[in-house]
């Protein structure tokens, strides 16, 4: 293990690119601990793009950077080729940029059609023919629109998760950990709704504990250890590279 | 004789629930316990009283106030939620504190409140200078002893809660600072700007206090530590219906203020303790309740 990485991102790095999100040499963390030492990686449009790796090594610092919920030390995060680092989360999202979190993901105490409504806050027009489309897609929160969001299985709740995110029709879906505690099934339900929603044209950057899966129905990926990439390439190419499935994916 | 007791019992829960609603609202959306609340109460109390007393009674009069009182009545308010706005932007947000830290600074705003008042007051008791009633007459019968007044404080009170929970329930914001105090991460990856839901918070929040204290005013008397001395009450309300929670805090403080004034009725029926310790009796149930339902009534478990 000499350290180096393996990326096969461009070599030559000197001409703009065209990517919807990028990040470059970005250092971040929380308050003094830093976690993303110059962390570079892109996503482009369509794409599905996973982000495995150990515990700790930063999978989901990269999405709270580019969310703006954590301002990049060093380095720039841009998005259409505009510097949005440091940009708030409520500016962001009105950029188009969504993002789930793991955890508490929806709005417990309030119902379903309150949490979708309270995913469009931003929008100047049309969240009633944006929530319609989401209940047509996903007829399970039609069948619960005036339940309370905690009275959803695990798995409901994620999809409400998304849905809540997909009401601003970003072109950029941020999804942390989407299969965490959810049973094998759900979990396959919900890779099944990651790739719903990809196939409407959104571009989706995605931290997978369940690193096979994850790869399974990606582009591309990246593997994250100490807050920077390792690897990088073909989802496929992560799956067959012998010392990525040693040391990453568990033989 | 309980009849009496309840009526009454029912016109001091109205102030104790306005006082309530506020504290609660702030605790759950700016995230700390103010103990300025209180103090906004007096401020409400004594803009009401400077306002009626430049005003006058503005000609006829509804339940035996003058409309002039209703006009001082929302200077109280606006005056309320000004100063607790203007002491967000130039205190609480300039200064960067976890819920202690601005637990802490709102004592000492609480102080700075009253000596204000103090000042410009005195500390001596005042009245707003509004006839006092005698008792509904068609009532006396069935020993109820209330006057037009506490029924304008009754009424009053309840049209404030029911357009709150009107605003909570169906408008945008209401929404919005429900999604706010459930859960402020995601209300701003949501896209909620929750700056301004948090001044809005404290608009609602101070603004109903505000009229707490007007009411306050008219039901006794007004003095510089009228809201600080209700404060402690206020806190066993908000704790005993669930900190946090606006729809506890209703209950709470409703029960609050009932068991406080129906204290009388312990003697009625043998039992030698008296009324001083009315609000002793409040603490007590409330510790009782707290030891089976640590987070209070309709408080969630967490």
């Amino acid at each position: 293990m000499t350290g180096d990485t393996t990326t096969t991102q461009e070599t030559a790095s000197a001409e703009p690119t065209d990517h919807v999100v990028e990040l470059s040499g970005v250092d971040s963390g929380y308050g003094e601990v830093q976690v993303l030492d110059d962390c570079s990686l892109h996503l482009d449009a369509e794409e599905i793009v996973c982000l495995i790796g150990p515990n700790g090594a930063g999978k989901s610092t990269v999405l709270k950077t580019v969310f703006g919920m954590l301002t990049p030390w060093e380095g720039s995060v841009t998005y259409h080729g505009e510097d949005i680092g440091g940009m708030a989360p409520e500016d962001i999202v009105r950029e188009g940029i969504g993002y789930v979190p793991q955890t508490d993901n929806v709005f417990g105490s309030l119902s379903i059609d309150e949490n979708l409504r309270m995913g469009g806050v931003a929008r100047d027009s049309g969240l009633e023919s944006v929530m319609d489309t989401l209940y047509d897609r996903f007829p399970l929160l039609d069948q619960k629109r005036t339940a309370k969001a905690k009275t959803l299985s695990g798995g409901q709740r994620q999809v409400l998760a998304f849905a809540r995110a997909l009401v601003m029709e970003p072109d950029v879906l941020l999804i942390d950990e989407p299969s965490a505690g959810l049973a094998p099934n759900t979990a396959k339900d919900v890779f099944g709704h990651v790739e719903a929603v990809n196939d409407l044209d959104t571009a989706i950057l995605m931290v997978e504990q369940n690193a096979t899966e994850g790869l399974g129905i990606s582009d591309r990926g990246y593997v994250l250890d100490q807050g920077t990439v390792r690897f990088g390439g073909e989802a496929d190419s992560l799956l067959d590279n012998d010392e990525v499935s040693k040391l990453y994916l568990g033989g | 004789m309980v009849l009496d007791q309840l009526a009454s019992g029912l016109v001091y829960s109205s102030i104790i629930v306005l006082g309530s609603i506020g504290l609660s609202l702030v605790y759950s959306i700016a995230n700390f316990a103010n103990f300025a609340h209180g103090d906004t109460m007096t401020i409400g109390a004594y803009t009401s009283l400077v306002t009626f007393g430049a005003i006058g009674g503005l000609g006829g009069t509804v339940l035996g106030l003058p409309f002039g009182f209703f006009v001082a009545l929302v200077a109280g308010i606006a005056m309320a939620a000004l100063v607790a706005v203007v002491t967000e932007k130039v205190v609480y947000d300039g200064m960067d504190l976890d819920s202690i830290g601005l637990l802490i600074a709102s004592i000492g705003l609480a102080f700075i409140y009253r000596s204000v008042v103090q000042l410009g007051f005195g500390a001596q008791s005042t009245r707003y200078g509004i006839q006092s009633l005698r008792p509904i007459e068609a009532l006396v019968p069935y020993g109820i002893r209330v006057t037009q007044h506490d029924v304008a404080i009754v009424v009053s009170a309840a049209a404030l809660v029911t357009g709150l929970h009107v605003l909570l329930q169906y408008s945008d914001l209401g929404r919005k600072m429900r999604a706010m105090a459930d859960n402020p991460d995601l209300a701003r990856v949501s896209g909620i700007r929750t700056d301004r839901i948090k001044l809005w918070t404290w608009v609602i929040g101070a603004g109903l206090a505000g009229a707490g204290g007007a009411f306050l005013g008219l039901y006794s008397q007004l003095t510089p530590r009228m809201g600080f001395n209700l404060l402690l009450l206020i806190f066993a309300a908000v704790i005993l219906g669930g900190i946090g929670s606006v729809y506890g805090a209703m209950l709470g403080g409703f029960l609050i203020g009932m068991i406080n004034q129906l204290t009388p009725l312990l003697s009625d029926i043998g039992i030698p303790i008296g009324i001083e310790y009315a609000n002793a009796i409040a603490f007590v149930i409330m510790v009782v309740v707290l030891l089976f339902r640590p987070s209070g009534i309709a408080g969630e478990a967490s």
